[in-house]
């Protein structure tokens, strides 16, 4: 379980003129298993919590614990895929995907197999020796997440992994991040075969967006943080049935998906107004 | 499971096959051209010297530069000159690159030393730095250290700054992947920085070797009895201008064929690089 406990976190503002909270008092708690979406307007600190979850940033005041360990830093069970994919240029995918196992000392051998497993996943398996400037958006994205499942961690942290996708691949990788998803639930990860006590249980995911239809569509719950400072403002569990990929037209035009888009939307809208009349009011 | 995308590049081998077709073809006529100046050049040079249009004597000629240079090899007389150049450079070069990579990166990775040192660099860099080949030679003597010395200087300030550039501007978010991967410091350097930095690090050799050779002509000029710089100055006030041009032409060979040695090194080891600007 991921435990944000009363977080809050104050940036410095460049002009150095003061500084200002990016996050505020966010206390949540996210279930092993479940996807979670954090959405929000730009500026409302999503990122900002994410990285601090993952323990790539230390919060000005609060804590979060994982199960049941206190976050201190990055850890080996947890693993980032960012929004700018972030590839190393000098490598191909296949090194691309073996970077994290190589900071964790697994040998050579077993990394070519693990990262011919996890492209083969990702649906890249010739794409292996092609540099990223070779690849798509769609394709360097799929190597990011293959990197990030090549350490076959418990915890999945996505920061707007598609938002830098054209509309139409962006939808084709929710589909099949959906897919993998289910998948980790129904079998061992690549990674552990059949070793006992290795648990195949779904991958606990926390996935930044500001798509509204993103959020629903992936997630068990959303939870939508408001601006100045950043914090909760709801938290809505989406009781959709699964799988969501089989077929996800359907779904999409379902009485209950539209109805959480067009309460998710309203609650964003009525956030947005009370923040830009504070903002008046104040100026 | 997974298709790819639809956006999937075509046959990128068959593309860059055709690329470097037309490539090829531009690089022959660009050599050509090259040569057909070279000799153009030396032909006028070589007929105006027999025409008497210009005393060999100043100009000297292209034959009587390269019967000069047979001459040398002949009796072995310009080995000595070649091997005491040759040592000094790489002595010097070799020294400016073990001790100037190392402090760019700290300067590139610590904020507080490079404001420390960072003046002290730029002092160095904006004086002439044959200036202190008169203090080496009263600290070091007259003899290899002190042209070492020399050459060190000269090209160890290029490869600070080049490696600090190149450090500094690694991605940084290419760094906070590796820290989310729970890299150490040691393996953010080795994994990332490191890779990233080569091409600019590399550059900075190319810069490099091209000071170098400056720094040890003017240091057997000044203070040798060996070396093609001491070759040169010697021919010089003997009006022996074949032999000046026997050492110039040898010094620019070098030069050149260093410098298309490490643009290779640097095409082999950061071919995205290279690629990825072929293709823009």
């Amino acid at each position: 379980m991921i435990d944000i406990r009363e977080v809050s976190h104050r940036y410095a503002a460049r002009d150095g003129s003061g500084e200002y909270w990016a996050l505020r008092g966010v206390t949540l708690k996210i279930e092993n298993g479940t996807f979670v979406s954090l959405l929000g307007p730009s500026g409302c600190g999503k990122t900002t919590l994410l990285r601090i979850a993952n323990g790539l940033i230390r919060p000005s005041r609060g804590e979060v614990w994982i199960d049941g360990k206190r976050v201190t830093g990055p850890s080996a069970d947890r693993a980032m895929v960012f929004q700018e994919f972030n590839l190393l240029p000098w490598r191909t995918a296949r090194r691309n995907v073996e970077m994290p196992l190589e900071v964790l000392g697994v040998g050579a051998a077993r990394r070519r197999e693990i990262s011919a497993e996890r492209l083969a996943q990702v649906g890249l398996a010739k794409f292996a020796g092609f540099y990223p400037h070779q690849l798509s958006g769609g394709m360097k994205q799929r190597v990011g997440l293959a990197r990030a499942l090549a350490i076959d961690p418990s915890y999945l942290f996505m920061d707007e992994p598609f938002g830098a996708l054209d509309p139409q691949i962006r939808e084709m990788m929710q589909i099949e991040l959906m897919k993998l998803w289910d998948q980790e639930g129904s079998l061992p990860g690549p990674s552990a075969p059949a070793a006992a006590g290795v648990s195949s249980a779904r991958k606990t995911v926390l996935f930044v967006t500001h798509s509204v239809d993103e959020a629903v569509f992936l997630s068990d719950r959303v939870i939508m943080l408001g601006t100045q400072p950043g914090r909760v403002i709801a938290d809505l569990a989406i009781d959709l049935p699964r799988p969501r990929w089989a077929d996800d037209e359907a779904l999409k035009r379902s009485p209950a998906f539209i109805a959480y888009r067009n309460d998710i939307w309203h609650m964003l809208k009525r956030e947005l107004h009370q923040s830009l009349e504070a903002h008046a009011n104040s100026a | 499971m997974i298709s790819p995308d639809v956006s999937v590049p075509a046959a990128p081998a068959e593309e860059s096959g055709q690329r470097s077709a037309a490539f090829l073809g531009r690089t022959a006529l660009i050599y050509a051209l090259r040569i057909g100046a070279l000799a153009a050049f030396l032909a006028v040079w070589e007929t105006a010297s027999r025409a008497g249009l210009v005393d060999p004597l100043f100009a000297s000629s292209p034959s009587l530069i390269v019967a000069k240079l047979a001459e040398m090899i002949g009796d072995g007389s310009i080995w000595p000159h070649v091997a005491a150049t040759a040592s000094v450079t790489a002595a010097g070069f070799g020294l400016a690159v073990l001790v100037g990579v190392p402090i760019g990166i700290l300067m590139g990775r610590s904020e507080l030393i490079n404001a420390t040192v960072e003046p002290f660099v730029a002092a160095l860099y904006a004086s002439p730095q044959v200036a202190f080949l008169p203090l080496l030679i009263i600290w070091l003597g007259i003899g290899f250290t002190s042209k070492v010395a020399l050459v060190f200087i000269g090209s160890v300030i290029i490869m600070i700054i080049n490696t600090e550039t190149g450090v500094a501007q690694v991605d940084p978010r290419l760094i906070e992947t590796a820290r989310s991967f729970t890299a150490s410091e040691r393996q953010i350097l080795a994994k990332i920085v490191l890779p990233a930095a080569l091409p600019i690090i590399l550059a900075g050799m190319r810069l490099a070797i091209g000071r170098a050779l400056v720094m040890v002509v003017v240091a057997e000029i000044y203070a040798s009895n060996r070396g093609l710089g001491y070759l040169i100055f010697q021919a010089g006030g003997m009006y022996d201008t074949a032999q000046v041009f026997v050492g110039v032409g040898i010094l620019a060979a070098a030069g050149v064929s260093l410098t298309a040695l490490l643009r290779a090194l640097e095409r082999w080891l950061a071919p995205w690089q290279v690629d990825a600007r072929q293709s823009g």
